[in-house]
């Protein structure tokens, strides 16, 4: 059977799981007496994912995440500055969505929540940050990415992630900093992205950083991600003769960029996606071993040095069956991080939990980073990608230096041509 | 006499019922209002025109980035960078109008035309840096500042949509019934007996373009101020263009209530059968389609016509 | 410069192939049926699913899967025909429009429904294949897909040219009115017509899959640029349609190897406005009214 086969006839448990679950806690939610009160005996919590449509595979990775750190804070016992209330989960699909982000958050907060977590895409961030402000209920933003999400003098809206900014700064970094290293100097640097907020976002760093970090951005090609055909692209980045190629994509492009920059020769000395959503993904590596095999990454993830991660991932391999993805990292570690401030907030309300999340100051994490604390517009400041390299099908992280697992392989020559 | 007081009721109501409304209806609400807005600025084009646009988007957008951009570069209020907003996509109107109908462009091909300026507007704006690129635009986050088009609260926006949808809809009842408008009607159906019969269909099609351009681009501007954040996709894309039309379509096109009633049913349907279907993404849209499909074959005047064809005595107007 | 030109010109010409076989199949509804199709993009789409799903299931090459799409699609053209557009066609023409719109909503949101957005792949031994010819690229899948696109649409072009049906179809094409006349089943021409047409974009789609992945929407690039292709080419002109899409594959190819950002879109549009513009019937066109 082919790796395709195999894929398409195992039904992600987690899916099912997904089912009973919610359905569960969606029955406590509609019993439960509303709004928050400061003795509840559960502790209501809303998300917000795409987890019907185009996004929803990786939405379920987050959510699972999500689920994994529920279970095991309710399993210890709950909240315990709140008697040991437990965390109930309020289910919100967003499908991607602008309109429904708004309508969903909107029914939650009805609902009573006591925060919101979500909601993956930055355009409904933004409509979903409206609502949460004007309601005054804290939202804890998972996998947006974009910069501006924040901007505008927010109070209740905090990113535990790395931001755009940190991506692509700390990843391109990474990788001049593992290149002098490997005494191999990367002097021109060239960026492919979608030409969409994400793609766009990252490029304009990249390029905007060029000067200050000491290289020479080349080429620059956003790309309309629905294209068929990126060679006519590629041909132009090999023209200005880089030393290093950025990615910033999706899956299905990002595929093709790499299969066609493979084949052209493109001649740089390594491929690096930046918060790339192919390149340090499981399944995109299980299904394409050969060109995937030395790609670069630079995204969130886990610190493999971390005891805790490791226990985290072999528990959810137990519960799901699969290997536990970035997407599930951040579900997990954002959960933690309300549960932090729930315990020093002890209090359901809304603006007690805000001020509580204002002054986290988190070490016990399972994150590449420092401790976790949040500046004044609500960014994580110590937020740090890692840089991933993978290597013999697995996604290893090769930087920064005191979270490495494995030896980066530099230059890499398939791409060398 | 008992269509006046039916019509005094429901305007009563939408204007009594929402402060009672839980958060959630009412965004739903301002949803229904908003694309029967849309669909009532296309319907003078489209319903009344004939002349069906597939690319309005093109003037939604041009009205959001307008007033958006003067209003955080130079801090004008986007009440009155709205009206400019207005003025600048009825001349783009005028101009892509004046191009299609100079040489001829109609039925599928005004269409396809239209299409295109919308689509090539799209990608104007994904890669220009100075409206923006695909980063978009943020409105900031002031609180409550009415002069400023900004509010704290859901419910002025809703009340803002209520008088747009209700403003459009009597100058679309008056255009039913003034010279233009019978000049429209005849152009629909037979354009070039209508020429002949001394009707400037010339003049008269682009003076509805410029009326539709202006009023949809009005309708970008309020988009702009309620979701706070513009982006190429979300104000150029055929999600705005499609979702104008379609409640036209639905409701009656050419009809004065067609478009808000076609968006009365249209988005609770949809809304349904997301509550009802949770964990099928893309069913509601099925659903549009599969109505869509079944209002052309059976309902082709629409809901409003389907309607005044079962009353016995019907008194249409013109 | 030189290389980078050559390059862009092959890989533009090696993608307009299956633009023009999309294309074909648009611009023959539209000769018969007089309606622009809005759903021939997602009947490609599912004509991608369809081997896939062959692909996944039976272990049948997208290739040879041609063999089954093919008269599966044709089949399920005739059908759309017959339950949604026969029955309307005396309605407007943009009422017409509407329905292939409808029908594209509910086709795309199908697939949406059935198999989630996930991208899918199918990878096949030469999926990786590929030669340089003085340092050109040529993917041999790409090559294939354009070569069978060409094929098909010769293949079909000789179809209409020497075959009864296929003359049927013409004579409905040029002269509604004669046809009839003459004791042509026009109801039924029409049915085969737009079944023709939705086998060629289906089999567009088999020809795509293995080197571009499968997902609910992936028909909505083809759509557009089927369109561009049969205004250039000219409604209902087929071997127009053949020539048309080599040229946009290849203006939107040279766009983007030459323009900075993503404008390769515009060149696109901005063709197919002129064209729309100032020569309606095309450049091979010599079609009557519009």
């Amino acid at each position: 059977m082919s790796n395709d086969q195999r894929d398409s006839q195992r039904e992600p448990i987690g899916r099912r799981r997904f089912l009973t679950t919610v359905g569960a806690a969606s029955a406590v939610a509609l019993a439960a007496p509303a709004l928050g009160r400061a003795q509840a005996r559960e502790v209501k919590v809303g998300y917000m994912l795409p987890v019907t449509g185009p996004l929803a595979f990786e939405a379920q990775l987050a959510l699972n995440g999500l689920l994994l750190a529920v279970d095991e804070i309710n399993g210890a016992g709950g909240i315990k500055s709140l008697g040991g209330a437990k965390i109930t989960l309020l289910p919100g699909d967003t499908q991607n969505k602008v309109e429904l982000g708004n309508s969903e958050a909107a029914r939650l907060i009805d609902q009573g929540v006591t925060a919101l977590i979500g909601p993956f895409s930055s355009l409904v961030a933004f409509s979903v940050r409206q609502v949460t402000e004007k309601n005054k209920t804290p939202f804890l933003l998972l996998a947006t990415v974009a910069d501006n999400v924040l901007e505008g003098g927010l109070h209740y809206c905090f990113r535990m992630q790395p931001n755009a900014r940190a991506m692509a700064t700390l990843t391109v970094g990474n990788m001049m900093e593992m290149a002098k290293n490997a005494g191999v100097a990367i002097k021109r640097v060239a960026i492919m992205h979608e030409d969409g907020n994400f793609g766009t976002t990252m490029g304009n760093h990249v390029e905007g950083f060029a000067g200050k970090m000491g290289y020479e951005l080349v080429q620059r090609v956003p790309y309309n991600l629905r294209s068929p055909d990126f060679t006519a692209e590629l041909s132009k980045v090999k023209a200005a003769h880089p030393d290093l190629l950025v990615i910033s994509g999706y899956y299905g492009d990002s595929k093709i960029i790499a299969e066609t920059a493979a084949k052209l020769r493109i001649g740089v000395h390594a491929l690096v996606g930046l918060a790339n959503a192919a390149y340090s993904n499981p399944k995109f590596i299980a299904d394409n071993r050969e060109l995937t095999e030395h790609l670069f990454d630079g995204n969130y993830w886990h610190n493999p040095q971390s005891a805790r991660a490791r226990a985290v991932f072999d528990a959810y391999q137990k519960r799901f069956s699969a290997t536990m993805s970035n997407h599930g990292v951040q579900g997990y570690q954002v959960m933690f991080v309300l549960k932090d401030a729930l315990e020093r907030a002890a209090s359901t309300d809304r603006e007690k939990v805000r001020e509580a999340i204002s002054k986290t100051n988190l070490t016990d994490h399972i994150l590449t980073q420092d401790a976790i604390r949040f500046d004044e517009a609500g960014e994580n400041v110590n937020a740090t990608p890692a840089l991933l390299q993978v290597q013999g099908g697995k996604p290893l992280v090769v930087g920064p230096a005191r979270f490495v697992e494995a030896k980066p392989v530099f230059p890499v020559p398939k791409w060398k041509g | 006499m008992a269509g006046r007081l039916g019509l005094l009721l429901v305007v009563a109501a939408l204007a009594a019922v929402p402060p009672l409304l839980p958060k959630y209806a009412l965004e739903v609400l301002i949803s229904v209002l908003f694309f029967g807005y849309l669909g009532a600025c296309w319907n003078i084009l489209g319903g009344y025109g004939g002349q069906f646009s597939f690319g309005h988007a093109a003037f939604f957008g041009i009205g959001a980035y307008t007033s958006t951009l003067l209003f955080l570069r130079l801090g004008l209020t986007p009440w009155l960078g709205m009206l400019v907003g207005g003025v600048l996509a009825a001349a783009f109107g005028l101009f892509a109008g004046y191009l299609s109908f100079r040489y001829g462009l109609r039925g599928p091909y005004f269409s396809l035309v239209t299409l295109a300026f919308a689509e090539m507007l799209r990608v104007v704006a994904v890669n220009w840096k100075a409206v923006g690129s695909s980063l978009g635009l943020v409105v900031p986050n002031r609180g409550s500042a009415p002069a400023l088009f900004l509010f704290a609260d859901k419910l002025p926006y809703y009340y803002v949509i209520l008088v747009m949808v209700l403003a459009v809809l009597g100058i679309t009842r008056a255009l039913e019934r003034s010279r233009m408008g019978y000049a429209l009607a005849a152009i629909r159906e037979n354009e070039d007996a209508a020429e002949a019969a001394g009707v400037d269909a010339l003049s008269t099609k682009l003076a509805a373009m410029a009326a539709s351009s202006f009023l949809t681009a009005l309708g970008g501007t309020f988009y702009a101020q309620y979701f706070a954040y513009i982006d190429p996709s979300l104000t150029f894309g055929p999600a705005i263009s499609i979702g104008g039309l379609l409640p036209a379509i639905v409701g009656g096109a050419g009809t004065v209530a067609g478009p808000l009633l076609g968006s009365f049913v249209l988005t609770p349907v949809s809304e349904l059968t997301r509550a009802v279907l949770r964990g099928r993404a893309g069913a509601d849209i099925m659903l549009y389609g599969l109505i869509l499909i079944l209002v052309i074959s059976f309902l082709p005047n629409g809901l409003v016509g389907w309607i005044r064809s079962r009353r016995p005595a019907a008194g249409r107007a013109a | 410069m030189t290389w980078l030109f050559l390059q862009a010109v092959v890989s533009g010409l090696l993608l307009g192939g299956v633009y023009g076989l999309v294309a074909s199949g648009l611009s023959l509804i539209f000769g018969v049926l007089r309606i622009i199709n809005f759903a021939h993009g997602a009947v490609m789409m599912l004509g991608m699913y369809t081997s896939y799903w062959l692909f996944v299931l039976v272990g049948l090459d997208p290739y040879l899967s041609i063999l089954v799409t093919g008269p599966l699609f044709f089949v399920l053209g005739m059908l759309i025909q017959r339950i949604v557009i026969e029955p309307n066609r005396a309605a407007a023409e943009h009422n017409q429009l509407l329905l292939t719109l409808g029908v594209a909503l509910v086709f795309e949101n199908l697939a949406l429904v059935l198999w989630q957005g996930d991208f899918r792949t199918v990878r096949v031994w030469y999926s990786g294949a590929s030669f340089l010819v003085a340092d050109v690229l040529v993917e041999v899948p790409r090559l294939i897909a354009a070569g069978g696109a060409v094929l098909i649409a010769l293949a079909l072009w000789g179809f209409l040219r020497m075959t009864d049906a296929g003359k049927a179809i013409r004579a409905l094409s040029e002269e509604p009115e004669g046809a009839r006349l003459v004791g042509i089943d026009v109801a039924r021409i029409r049915g085969v017509a737009f079944g023709i047409g939705s086998a060629c974009v289906a089999v567009a789609g088999a020809l795509v899959t293995p080197f571009f992945y499968v997902a609910p929407d992936v028909g909505e690039t083809f759509n557009i640029m089927a369109f561009v292709v049969v205004v250039l080419g000219g409604m209902g002109n087929f071997l127009g349609a053949l020539v048309g899409g080599f040229i946009v594959g290849l203006a939107e190819s040279l766009g983007a190897a030459f323009l900075p950002g993503s404008l390769k879109q515009l060149v696109v549009f901005g063709l197919f406005v002129i064209v729309l513009l100032l020569r309606p019937e095309g450049l091979f066109g010599a079609r009557r009214g519009r």
